[in-house]
């Protein structure tokens, strides 16, 4: 077993990664409590922001501020533009058929990404990862606590916005009835957007973080969605807190289990293993307030 | 189920009498068997090495399709891990192959009953919720199942549970069943076993399955209401579609011989997914279209040195297509394209001769 020593500088690494799934856990449960739409798209908008900004530093000559900026606002750009054109008439398909839809969407940047940037590895640093300092021994770079530092503002932001504005209060009435919503003069429309605008550029920033945390590679970026999705998935779709403990948890343990050879190999099924320990307790919990109905 | 076999239901059990078929259904099974045979028969001749091999992938991608088809359009259960379950099927079929020396049948069945068992306890869980937290889990599962098989490789003759050595001079093949050595023959032995799952579905299709998984897609809460076990049902599904991917891994084991855990990119699924709802959920001819979507023009891409992603890029617009205008896919769509299309030909033909036909289809 490995020494606590061992661990220490995983920790690091751990709720850095866990908050950048915890600022994307954030940005698909809002989307999804507005619009009904679980956006799987959401890594591939990421991965598609930070290439782009890529390649406008590399071989356009941009500064990496604009270029960074760039990547967020095309995160917003791309899915305000799909939910403006999907989302009003797939908005009363079933959620599944929703989510399905927006398999599409990533699909199409996949295609895209693969077409003009299959052919090697890259890199992009942010000028945030050379500095830093030390913690008991640690190095920790800015990229890392721009990471944790903005997943909790994102999560507090968001939670006092759903909570004290108009918009955030139509929002969950949203949640709660789209038709009652709309009858009550709530212009529809326009809040939808607003949710596609801003889980958008949570896309786009969340893409960023995480090139330079894990790499920047189309098909990585795209299916990390799957760590926030775990995380999402144990906050029922529903709750923002649980969502951000719950990534941050599954970057910590991913990261944490490193050190430990014997199944450091297998760290990346942590979503998968600890989503399904929550489906269990949820389908116990579902079935037992079911378990009237017969057979 | 035909009218006439509705009205004896009441006196006698019916579990035994084998189906009755009317009319047109025993033209179309006439016709599909002529189409059988020409494929088993006619076909190989004409194509070279290349194409009976990507012909034999087409078939067991639609076996992997047929699972999937079976879910989404049956049950209305979506999976986004089948190329995962896929990539099971075959490390348990190459892990059978090497420890027992099964005939190569048994293989087949044994890698399909272990799928089966595995992707049941997996979907058991999500099955009980909504339809998106399956979606959610079996994509997650796509992502671990990739991890672990990175991790531990696929068997090739090594010794122990895992069964991976590595070697410089070459690792052993998943060989091919003694009678179907060859390609061509392989593609044959193939394409009867892919027909055999078909028409396995075919009866689950017709029978009390397919009739309780229509109640369910239809209301869930009528289905319940009516007395239909719909977690049984939904598990059902899912156990036959995993079934029939493990049973197509087992096929794609012994095609390839030795197994990379590259060759089942998480991002295929995706791609599985839009070519089965391109192809029609409603019908199993869907799943052809979707094995031929799949494999077929890619390779036809590749040969005439087109990348293969622009592919992604119509399959992901064929997702967002499918779901806005045309719900049952290909497999529904192009014959009543094409009827219609003959019909405005005839018409046109017929009323007046010598004058231009404007076609015009849809």
């Amino acid at each position: 077993m490995p020494s606590w020593e061992d661990f220490k500088p995983f920790i690091v690494t751990g709720l850095a990664l866990g908050g950048v799934y915890a600022l994307s856990g954030v940005g698909m449960v809002v989307l999804y409590r507005a619009t009904g739409v679980l956006n799987l798209a959401f890594g591939a908008v990421g991965a598609m922001g930070a290439l782009l900004a890529w390649q406008l530093i590399n071989h356009n000559g941009w500064a990496e501020g604009p270029a960074f900026l760039f990547c967020i606002l095309f995160g917003g750009a791309v899915t305000l533009l799909y939910g403006a054109i999907f989302g009003p008439p797939l908005s009363s398909r079933d959620p599944l058929i929703k989510a399905v839809a927006t398999l599409g969407l990533a699909l199409i940047l996949l295609g895209v990404m693969d077409l003009i940037w299959s052919d090697k590895a890259r890199s992009m640093i942010l000028p945030t990862s050379n500095n830093g300092f030390e913690v008991s021994n640690v190095f920790v770079n800015w990229t890392e606590v721009i990471a944790m530092g903005f997943a909790i503002a994102v999560m507090t932001v968001t939670a006092l916005f759903l909570r004290f504005t108009k918009t955030g209060t139509a929002m969950r009435a949203l949640a709660n009835d789209r038709e009652i919503t709309a009858t009550l003069g709530v212009p529809v429309r326009r809040v939808e957007a607003a949710a596609w605008l801003g889980s958008g550029l949570l896309s786009g920033a969340a893409g960023l973080l995480l090139s330079n945390l894990v790499g920047l590679d189309a098909t990585t970026l795209t299916f990390l969605v799957i760590s926030s999705l775990a995380a999402t998935l144990i906050g029922r779709l529903r709750s923002i807190t649980v969502t951000f403990i719950a990534a941050i948890v599954i970057g910590l343990v991913n990261a944490l289990v490193t050190p430990i050879l014997s199944i450091s190999q297998y760290r990346d099924m942590t979503p998968f293993v600890l989503a399904t320990i929550a489906l269990l307790v949820l389908s116990g919990r579902r079935g037992s307030a079911l378990s009237g109905r017969a057979g | 189920m035909s009218a006439a076999g509705a009205t004896t239901t009441r006196s006698a059990p019916r579990r035994l009498r084998l189906p009755r078929l009317d009319a047109g259904e025993r033209v179309r099974a006439v016709v599909i068997l002529a189409l059988l045979l020409f494929v088993l028969f006619g076909l190989p001749p004409l194509l070279s090495g290349y194409w009976i091999s990507t012909s034999t992938q087409v078939a067991y991608y639609s076996l992997v399709a047929l699972g999937l088809g079976i879910l989404m359009g049956r049950t209305g259960l979506v999976s986004l891990g089948q190329i995962a379950l896929l990539a099971l099927g075959a490390w348990v079929a190459a892990r059978l192959f090497f420890a027992t020396g099964l005939p190569f049948p048994l293989v087949l069945l044994g890698a399909g009953l272990i799928t089966m068992v595995l992707g049941v306890l997996i979907g058991l869980p999500a099955l009980r919720l909504s339809g998106l937290y399956l979606a959610l889990i079996t994509l997650m599962l796509a992502g671990a199942i990739t991890v672990a098989l990175t991790a531990t490789n696929f068997p090739n003759g090594g010794g122990g549970f895992l069964g991976h050595v590595e070697t410089d001079r070459g690792a052993a093949d998943v060989r091919r069943p003694l009678i179907a050595h060859g390609d061509t023959a392989f593609f044959r032995y193939t394409v009867v076993v892919v027909a055999v799952m078909f028409l396995i579905a075919l009866v689950h299709v017709r029978a009390k399955p397919g009739r309780a998984w229509a109640a369910i897609r239809q209301s869930e809460s009528a289905a319940l209401a009516a007395g239909v076990n719909v977690t049984l049902y939904k598990m059902w599904a899912f156990a036959l579609a995993s079934f029939l991917t493990g049973v197509a891994g087992g096929l794609l084991a012994a095609d390839s011989g030795q197994l990379f855990i590259t060759s089942f990119p998480t991002s295929d699924s995706i791609t599985l997914l839009a070519v089965v709802l391109m192809g029609g959920i409603y019908s199993l001819w869907g799943a052809v279209v979707a094995g031929i979507l799949m494999k077929l023009l890619p390779a036809m891409l590749n040969n005439w040195g087109v990348a293969a992603d622009w592919l992604t890029i119509v399959f992901g617009a064929g997702v967002l297509q499918v779901i806005l205008t045309a719900p049952r896919g290909i497999a529904y769509q192009f014959p009543r394209d094409m009827a219609r299309l003959g019909r405005l030909i005839y018409g046109l033909v017929g009323r007046a001769r010598g004058t231009p036909v404007r076609e015009r289809a849809g």
